[in-house]
């Protein structure tokens, strides 16, 4: 049974953390995101033919989302979890008398509201420099809440993994955020030469990029059930190894 | 007295293969005050972590309250308190929300006038919206009792909660923890400083290489393993004892010019044999010039069991 208590505090305690660093944690990512615009969708997009049928700025707004959320909500699951280990106040969670889904639905739970409030913020932004309309709302929404469900836990085992900042970081400035720039944040696969438009399918980024752009314009590289099922996929890897964490006590408890 | 806390066989040996803790048994009555005492690296804070949940044990039983930690570890923790030894707490949380969260934590509803009381009587109701890294080291050590307080655990752990404290504000965590007890909260408390588990407990547990090798009532202990020492200043220097003196626990020492009684066990004897060596000595005519006496402390006694372990 989950002590929905508990895991309200812990919710409650990392929203109010990420209210506390607000500044840096909304401003920043919408700036970037908005540089991207600025670049990309207004400098550079005018010129650029339409993708698909859509404008190049609008075609760039679902991998700039998805660029967003997967460094965020990574970073911010990661963070949530490490900080504790790193401060020592991990302890008062490992004495109270909560498990492995109290703790998930805490953390990860606050890290997908964050990301919620991000990929709401982004849109916002994008508004304000291209016309784009959302064909699937609703599987938008769910395929994002999928995406940040997933990123969440797998920020959740870095952070239980690093035992220090450097590895904390390595992570997503080395694999995450160049994956995601390979994987068809800025450009169709169908634009690359082969062998390449064939290797890029190796990148699991590419099946969510093209995932969200799916629902956004009823087109994309990858069949959404593909994508659907990736992800899905990811999340219960993830869930996997997080039951295995707790279950072993690995790097929580000595 | 009804166990609150009961510990079989427990064990536990860290990777890389330090046996930390080498099959403890130990009881903890309710509402007592158990001091464990210890070397460092003896394993006191293991022991407590295995009972609260940060370490697993390789081996061996915990019970507390009747449950099994093993398998029914929340209804046990909901009811344990830890108080850590280091200031482990998120500096930038106001004081107020911290221990409100602690409350939340451990399942309880929101209560308000708890809080304020618990803050109250640490005296922290006047910083209760500062935030934690403005305050001075004892006030966090305070919070973080606070902390521990706010789901009113039945057991609270304590692991050196006044290492680094002044004087004065150690004597003021004395009184805090006597609060404590007063409500009957069941404490376990380690310390370097044995004045400290002189004043407060009333078990004393030692440990020492991950083993209990001691524990009794404080009182019991000190009886048992406690000593008296006198040193008689002799106005003339002495070479042999007499066979009247002979008898007593005496030594001759500083060269004949005094003798050294070491006796009794703890409970008033050794001050009343004393007294006799005196009137033995005014008995064979042998003149004095003064005695000093001095009953053995807990940390005499503390002292001479590790010495004896390591022997």
């Amino acid at each position: 049974m989950i002590a929905w208590r508990s895991t309200w505090s812990i919710y409650k305690r990392e929203l109010l953390r990420f209210l506390r660093t607000a500044f840096q944690s909304v401003l920043a990512p919408v700036l970037t995101t908005t540089l991207y615009f600025i670049v990309f969708g207004a400098a550079i997009g005018g010129r650029m033919p339409d993708l698909g049928g859509v404008g190049y700025g609008a075609f760039i707004i679902p991998g700039l989302l998805m660029l967003t959320l997967l460094g965020e909500t990574t970073s911010n699951s990661s963070f949530g979890i490490y900080m504790p280990r790193f401060t020592g106040t991990i302890y008062e969670l490992l004495s109270a008398p909560v498990g492995v889904a109290e703790t998930l639905i805490g953390f990860v739970g606050a890290a997908m509201t964050k990301s919620l409030i991000l990929a709401a913020i982004i849109l916002a932004t994008a508004r304000f420099f291209v016309d784009y309309s959302i064909a699937y709302p609703l599987l938008a929404v769910l395929y994002i809440m999928l995406v940040a469900a997933a990123f969440s836990l797998f920020g959740f085992i870095l952070g239980i993994w690093a035992d220090n900042f450097e590895k904390l970081g390595i992570i997503p400035m080395l694999f995450l955020t160049p994956l995601t720039f390979l994987g068809g944040t800025f450009y169709s696969i169908d634009m690359l030469p082969a062998p390449w438009d064939m290797i890029a399918l190796a990148n699991p980024i590419v099946y969510l990029v093209s995932g969200l752009r799916w629902t956004f314009y009823g087109s994309s590289d990858v069949d959404i059930w593909v994508s659907f099922g990736i992800t899905l996929a990811f999340l219960a890897a993830c869930i996997a190894v997080i039951a295995y964490i707790f279950k072993t006590g690995w790097r929580l408890r000595a | 007295m009804e166990p609150i806390l009961e510990l079989s066989g427990l064990t536990k040996v860290y990777p890389g293969g330090l046996k930390a803790l080498d099959d403890v048994d130990l009881t903890i009555r309710k509402g007592e005050i158990f001091a464990l005492l210890g070397p460092n690296g003896a394993g006191k804070t293991t022991l407590i972590g295995a009972v609260c949940g940060l370490v697993r044990p390789s081996g061996g039983t915990i019970r507390a309250f009747g449950h099994d930690l093993a398998s029914d570890w929340r209804k046990a923790r909901a009811r344990i308190g830890l108080v850590p030894q280091e200031l482990s707490t998120d500096m930038f949380e106001p004081v107020k929300r911290a221990v409100s969260y602690s409350r939340g934590l451990f399942g309880l509803p929101p209560d308000p006038a708890r809080i304020e009381e618990i803050l109250r009587s640490l005296s922290l109701w006047e910083k209760r919206d500062e935030r934690i890294m403005a305050l001075s080291g004892g006030m966090k050590r305070r919070v973080l009792i606070a902390k521990a307080l706010a789901h009113e655990p039945d057991l609270l752990f304590l692991d050196e909660p006044t290492a680094g404290v002044d004087v004065e504000l150690r004597k003021g965590m004395w009184a805090i923890i006597d609060q404590m007890r007063a409500r009957g909260v069941t404490i376990i408390l380690t310390t370097h400083y044995i004045e400290e588990a002189e004043e407060m407990a009333d078990r004393v547990g030692v440990i020492r290489n991950g083993q209990i090798i001691a524990v009794d009532e404080k009182d019991a202990l000190m009886a048992k393993l406690g000593r008296t020492e006198a040193h008689i200043a002799l106005a003339e220097s002495m070479q042999t004892l007499p066979p009247a003196i002979a008898q007593f626990p005496v030594e001759i020492e500083q060269d004949g010019m005094s003798l050294c009684y070491r006796g009794g066990d703890g409970t008033g004897r050794g001050k009343a044999e004393v007294a006799d060596l005196t009137k033995a000595l005014t008995h064979a005519g042998i003149d004095y010039v003064g005695i000093e006496t001095r009953e053995s402390s807990l940390e005499d006694i503390f002292v001479s069991l590790l010495g004896e372990e390591a022997q």
